[in-house]
């Protein structure tokens, strides 16, 4: 689910930065820093606005200057029990892998109806029930988070297709 | 029965006491009659005697039976009879087993006749029985026979109607050998039976109840046991004391055996034993059994001559509260097949075995073992029997010198053993007969007694396991999952729940509950329940009904023992118990119990003792790199660089290769790859994998793809195969910011390209050739030689020894003095003369001194004026100024001007042209020319000056900046107006230094006063407050002034003496950067110092610079 989120960040600035453009380079610098990145628990996928000017402070004794800089951002968490609309990245014999966004789920051969059976000899594998539904690579596919693993900077999720309404979509 | 009895030993015994044929009695049934006759005569009258005898014992006893029948229900009625009867009933009675101990006053003869008659009655009971009925007469003779006419005369009311009776069945004559209670007695008799066979029939159930509630000891205790709190049933000092009795370890049972065959054989003698209990404590109390009784003596009795037991040792009398502890039931471990237990001791000390049957005493085990055995390899054939036997005498540990574990072997075994092989199939499988062992599927067969074996804590290594597992028929999964839980089950139990847990109730009233535990002690778990209508409510619940309950999608841990200890991963599926979960470190799907599952609260993989990690890259041999792919509690798999995968033990590796994160390779289109890169395998066949370098090893890459399963995702390549995908962002091997990016300042500063200026080119001829030169290193290293021929960087030089010419690299030659042999240094700085620093000096030294020595000697500047002008050609990218310059370097005193604006014009000139700086100079803003004269004339002055000169020159120098801007001002603007003050400021000449500094700040005060107070200054004003501000300009301008236009002039000094050039042009900024502040700060007292500071500068630039 996205949200938008009020964040925070420290940069510390060399001195050599110091000058009228200052704001600037604060705003670069935070929008490399943190777009695109993964908390642990969602994804920054973009930097808003920065909700205020910040106000530096010189770090003593080592002359950077640390700027605290507040800012909006919209960010995707997502959540165990959503249903997401995701792409099929690999089949393999136990599941296959699906990148939603970021994010990659794994949908095990349990979560996945019986009717659909994995085809190893197909080119590329697929799971399919023989009668128009065919997961493969580059399948668009419905999913249901059923489990988030987060790691620091790293998120990974299992979902399921077990269900009514979720599955290949036509496209 | 009793009484028909009776009745026959009557006659019975009459024949065998007193008949002296036998045959009569045999013969009873043909000639009843007369034999009756005979028979009943005889009897009669002895009984009759007898009966009277009787009567006088019973009158004897007349004083006991009120207390002894009163014990018997039945007394009043029967009367003596019934005494009678009952003593006989208790004769009979030893037969049954109900005997009754209440008849003690049975006549010896009474006791005599019914031995007697038992035996009788055992070879002939039945038929005579049916006889009996049949003739009423027999039975009244065998009544009289036996007859106890005790009753006769007590019982005289009864009488009359027996008599009828009586009369019918009897022959009138024997009415008068009768005794008159004779009829009675029979009838009584009869009632009695009849009353007997009612009791017995009927009333079975009664009448065992009536026995129980007279004979039963414990009756009242025993049914009350359901209600009565079970503290009273606690021994009292009125129970048995029990009795420890010593006895040999280890057959505690055997004699608790004895003892109770002991109590059987003599529970119907005159003395049974007296003892209530014995039992034994097995493995808890070894040595002991214990022995419950009234007394002391009776235990001795009891224990008297039982092998094994000493009785005569000390006898522990346990005290009544430790009684209960004694008999408290620890339950045993069931032992199921399929479990596991390890052997205690002999060739298979310590090693695990799984239980194949359990005999039904649960004392013999049939055990399944990875045999240990060498098929005689290491029998020596010569060694003495006794020799091989000494091991086992010497109580050596026989587990020291066993061979290893293996599987039968039936090749092997035939080897050498052929003999001692012999193959059974049962029950269609092969089984082996090796040695009197049995062997099936390679596995030993033994039975072996349970004390022999180890139950608990047996915990089987994986390893071990595997063994076992690796002929189960149903595959690995299911012997984890069941024998191996089964095993494991009890070493678990403790630890299974933890507060926290999400527990589930599926066994039980309470089954379906779930609940979070708060609390575990022992065996009951207290939980909180989560959902339901018992929400919030505390209860508690058994373990063994409770099962762990997890979610999909939760996140767990392996913490169970099974093979897939410590493994983290995502729930997939829950069946009951059995949960499917896919493994974090490879993808993989496991099923495990829930019970060995806990919920994971960090993610990371397994955490073992393990000092490799997953992802590791590890040495396997010098040659032989791999990288960990799964990390298991007692090994690890790896794959090695060609690609495979081996599993490995951690003290296979020789070491961990540490992470190299600046390793570097190139893909095959020349990038770079680094750690952490995306890399994309091209060519070959099939899928072309994609993924995250984790290690670079020489031309090999470890990878890892999120989305390969096998091999945890790692996969190998070679560097060649493959494209950099996507190079990991921000390569930043500092912390720091790329300060050369952001910073707009040094962004410029590129742009100038200040330090980027080539290399100034000599062109000509080489100075190298024909110079003389030894060679500082290589093969000809120390030789000397002349320089014949040059490239850009290598000299061919000819030796003097011998006449060879070699290439040699110009940095490895070293200039000499053809006559005297030294060191021309000069010469090596040839090849470093584009060093700025070296630039940088040179100009400064070069100017300096020139200046100082200029000032401070005419003579000593002038050389050096020739000198420069012997650079001059240097100076030709310098610009035409550089010939001003020299012509002024040369004209000493007298051009002067040309030699101002030769050193200034070109400092300031190139500016000046494109700025206000010139125009600082005011005067030079005015012209050029009119400046330059000033200048020349100030050298002019320096020349003519004396040193003093010079203070007092720049007295008025430092009296302008004092006087206030107009002065200096004046000065400025006398530069660019009058020459007047051109020659004050002239005179100043110092202002020559100054100008050096000029653009310094030393300038900026005076100029800004002036600016303000001089009207002619007004123009030149702003020229100054530029000249100033270009100052800093000048810091710019002059700084790459400094850097850059020295540098030639630089290389020009390099060469030839010529640094005043240099010096010159630098001079200018130089100063001016550097020196000039002094003198501002300093002001005016600060002058000389300033000046003085300066010389000392000179002074070290001159050394080098004569060197």
């Amino acid at each position: 689910m996205f949200f938008i989120h009020d964040l925070e960040r420290t940069i510390n600035l060399h001195p050599s930065f110091l000058g009228p453009n200052i704001a600037n380079y604060l705003k670069d610098q935070l929008i490399a820093d943190v777009e695109g990145t993964n908390t642990g628990n969602y994804y920054i996928i973009c930097v808003i606005e920065t909700t205020k000017e910040p106000s530096g402070r010189v770090i003593p004794g080592s002359g950077i200057t640390e700027y605290i800089v507040p800012y909006k951002a919209l960010v995707w968490k997502p959540f165990k029990g959503e249903t997401l609309d995701g792409v099929v990245t690999s089949v393999v014999q136990n599941g296959c892998f699906v990148e939603v966004g970021p994010l990659t789920c794994f949908i095990s051969r349990q979560s996945i109806p019986s009717d659909l059976k994995f085809d190893g000899n197909a080119t590329p594998p697929q799971f399919t029930d023989n009668a128009g539904q065919i997961i493969e690579r580059g399948t668009h596919i419905r999913v249901k988070l059923v489990g988030i693993r987060t790691e620091v900077g790293q998120m990974f999720a299992v979902a399921t297709i077990k269900e009514d309404y979720l599955g290949p979509l036509d496209m | 029965m009793a009484s028909l009895a009776n009745q026959d030993f009557g006659s019975e015994s009459e024949d065998d006491d007193f008949n002296p044929a036998p045959a009569i009695d045999s013969d009873d049934e043909r000639d009843i009659k007369p034999e009756d006759e005979e028979t009943s005569q005889k009897p009669r009258s002895e009984p009759a005697s007898r009966a009277v005898r009787e009567e006088e014992y019973e009158d004897e006893d007349d004083d006991k039976p009120p207390d002894v029948n009163g014990s018997g229900s039945k007394a009043k009625t029967n009367g003596e009879g019934d005494v009678e009867a009952d003593g006989e009933e208790d004769g009979d009675g030893d037969g049954e087993g109900a005997g009754g101990g209440e008849d003690e006053d049975e006549d010896e003869e009474d006791d005599e006749d019914e031995d007697d008659d038992d035996e009788e009655d055992d070879v002939q009971g039945g038929h005579r029985r049916k006889r009996r009925k049949r003739d009423p007469r027999n039975q009244f003779i065998d009544v009289e026979a036996e007859v106890d006419d005790e009753d006769e005369d007590v019982d005289e009311d009864e009488e009359g109607e027996a008599v009828g009776d009586f009369l019918a069945d009897t022959h009138p004559d024997d009415l008068n050998d009768l005794p008159p209670g004779a009829d009675k007695d029979d009838r009584r008799h009869r009632e009695l039976d009849r009353q007997r066979e009612l009791q017995a029939s009927l009333d079975a159930e009664k009448q065992a109840a009536l026995l129980k509630e007279r004979y039963g000891r414990n009756r009242a205790a025993a049914t009350d046991a359901a209600i009565m709190p079970q503290r009273l049933l606690l021994p009292s000092v009125d129970d048995p004391t029990i009795w420890g009795v010593r006895c040999k370890p280890g057959k505690e049972r055997e004699i608790v055996y004895a003892i109770m065959k002991r109590i059987e054989d003599r529970q119907n003698t005159r003395e049974p034993l007296a003892i209530t209990a014995a039992f034994e404590r097995g493995g808890t109390m070894a040595g002991y059994i214990y022995v419950e009784a009234k007394k002391q003596a009776d235990v001795m009795t009891a224990c008297d001559g039982v092998s094994f037991l000493y009785p005569r040792t000390k006898m522990v009398l346990i005290p009544i509260g430790e009684m209960p502890d004694l008999l408290r039931v620890n339950k045993s471990k069931q032992l199921e097949p399929g479990a596991y237990v390890r052997i205690k001791r002999g060739k298979y000390q310590g090693d695990l075995a799984q239980v194949e049957d359990v005999e039904t005493n649960g004392l013999e085990v049939s055990v399944r073992l990875v045999p240990r055995l060498d098929y005689g390899q290491n029998e020596d054939a010569n060694a003495s029997t006794e020799k091989r036997k000494r091991p086992g005498f010497g109580g050596g540990n026989p587990a020291a010198n066993r061979p290893p574990p293996r599987l039968f072997s039936e090749q092997e075994a035939k080897r050498k053993h052929g003999k001692f092989l012999q193959q059974v199939v049962h029950l269609g499988k092969k089984q082996f007969t090796y040695i009197n062992d049995t062997y099936i599927d390679g596995f030993l067969i033994k039975d072996m007694k349970l004390q022999h074996l180890i139950t608990e804590d047996v915990n089987p290594t994986l390893e071990e396991v595997t063994r076992f597992a690796a002929r189960e028929e149903d595959g690995v999964e299911n012997l984890d999952l069941t024998a191996l839980a089964a095993t494991l089950k009890a070493a678990g139990a403790n630890a299974e729940y933890l507060p926290g847990d999400m527990v589930e109730v599926y066994q039980g009233e309470q089954r379906g509950v779930t609940g979070k535990a708060i609390s575990v002690h022992g065996d009951i778990v207290k939980l909180t329940v989560t959902e339901g209508d018992l929400q919030g409510q505390i209860i508690e619940a058994p373990v063994k009904g409770l099962r762990k309950k997890f979610n999909e999608g939760d996140h767990v841990k392996v913490v169970g023992a099974s093979k897939y200890h410590d493994e983290v991963g995502m729930i997939v599926k829950i069946r009951d118990d059995r949960v499917t979960l896919l493994t974090d470190s490879n993808n993989q799907e496991i099923t495990v119990f829930s019970k060995d599952l806990r919920e994971a609260t960090d993610a990371g993989g397994p955490t073992g003792t393990s000092k490799y990690d997953l992802y590791d890259l590890v040495q396997l041999d010098a040659a032989t790199v791999a990288c960990v792919i799964k990390v298991d509690r007692e090994s690890l798999r790896v794959l090695d660089q060609t690609g495979s995968v081996r599993s490995l033990l951690p003290s296979n590796i020789s070491n961990k290769i540490e992470k190299r994160r600046n390793a570097v390779a190139t893909d095959r289109d020349g990038s770079e790859i680094r750690v952490d890169d995306t890399i994309k395998e091209q060519g070959g066949f099939g899928e072309r994998k994609q993924g995250q370098v984790l290690h670079i090893h020489r031309n090999f890459l470890f990878a890892l793809s999120r989305t390969q399963t096998e091999n945890a995702g790692v996969f190998v390549v070679r560097t060649a195969n493959v494209l950099t995908v996507a190079a990991k962002g921000g390569r930043v091997n500092n912390a720091g910011p790329d300060l050369t990016k952001m910073n707009p300042m040094r962004n410029n500063g590129t742009q100038n390209g200040g330090q980027q200026m080539p290399p100034p080119k000599t062109f000509g001829r080489d100075k190298l050739l024909g110079r003389t030169v030894t060679i500082r290193k290589g093969p000809h290293k120390g030789l000397l030689g002349i320089v014949k021929d040059t490239t850009d960087s290598e000299a061919r030089v000819e030796l003097h020894t011998k006449s060879k010419t070699v290439n040699v690299p110009k940095e490895a030659l070293l200039v000499k003095d053809p006559i005297t042999g030294q060191t021309i240094d000069s010469w090596k700085l040839g090849g470093g003369r584009g060093k700025p620093s070296d630039m940088g000096r040179t100009p400064y030294g070069g100017r300096t001194p020139s200046a100082q020595s200029g000032w401070q000697g005419n003579g000593g500047r002038t050389p050096m004026a020739a000198a420069n002008g012997g650079r001059t050609p240097a100076w030709n990218g310098a610009g035409g100024r550089t010939p001003a310059w020299n012509g002024g370097g040369s004209g000493g005193g007298g051009g002067g001007g040309s030699w101002a604006s030769g050193g200034r014009t070109p400092a300031a000139g190139g500016r000046v042209g494109e700025g206000g700086k010139t125009p600082a100079w005011g005067g030079a803003g005015a012209g050029d020319r009119t400046v330059n004269p000033y200048d020349g004339s100030r050298t002019a002055y320096g020349g003519n000056t004396s040193n003093s000169a010079w203070a007092s020159s720049k007295t008025p120098y430092s009296s302008s900046a004092g006087f206030s801007g107009s002065r200096t001002p004046a000065w400025n603007a006398g530069s660019s107006n009058s020459s007047t003050s051109h020659h004050d400021s002239g005179s100043r000449t110092p202002a020559h230094t100054p100008y050096a500094s000029a653009p310094t700040p030393s300038w900026g005060p005076p100029p800004s006063s002036t600016s303000t107070s001089n009207a002619a200054a007004s123009q030149p004003t702003p020229k100054p407050y530029d000249a100033p501000t270009p100052a800093p300009g000048g810091y710019s301008a002059p700084t790459p002034g400094a850097y850059t236009a020295p540098t030639p002039g630089a290389s020009g000094g390099g060469y030839s003496a010529p640094t005043p050039g240099a010096s010159g042009g630098y001079n200018a900024p130089t100063p001016g950067a550097y020196a000039a502040p002094t003198p501002g700060s300093g002001g005016l007292g600060a002058t000389p110092g300033a000046w003085a500071a300066e010389t000392p500068g000179a002074g070290e630039d001159d050394d080098p610079r004569y060197e």
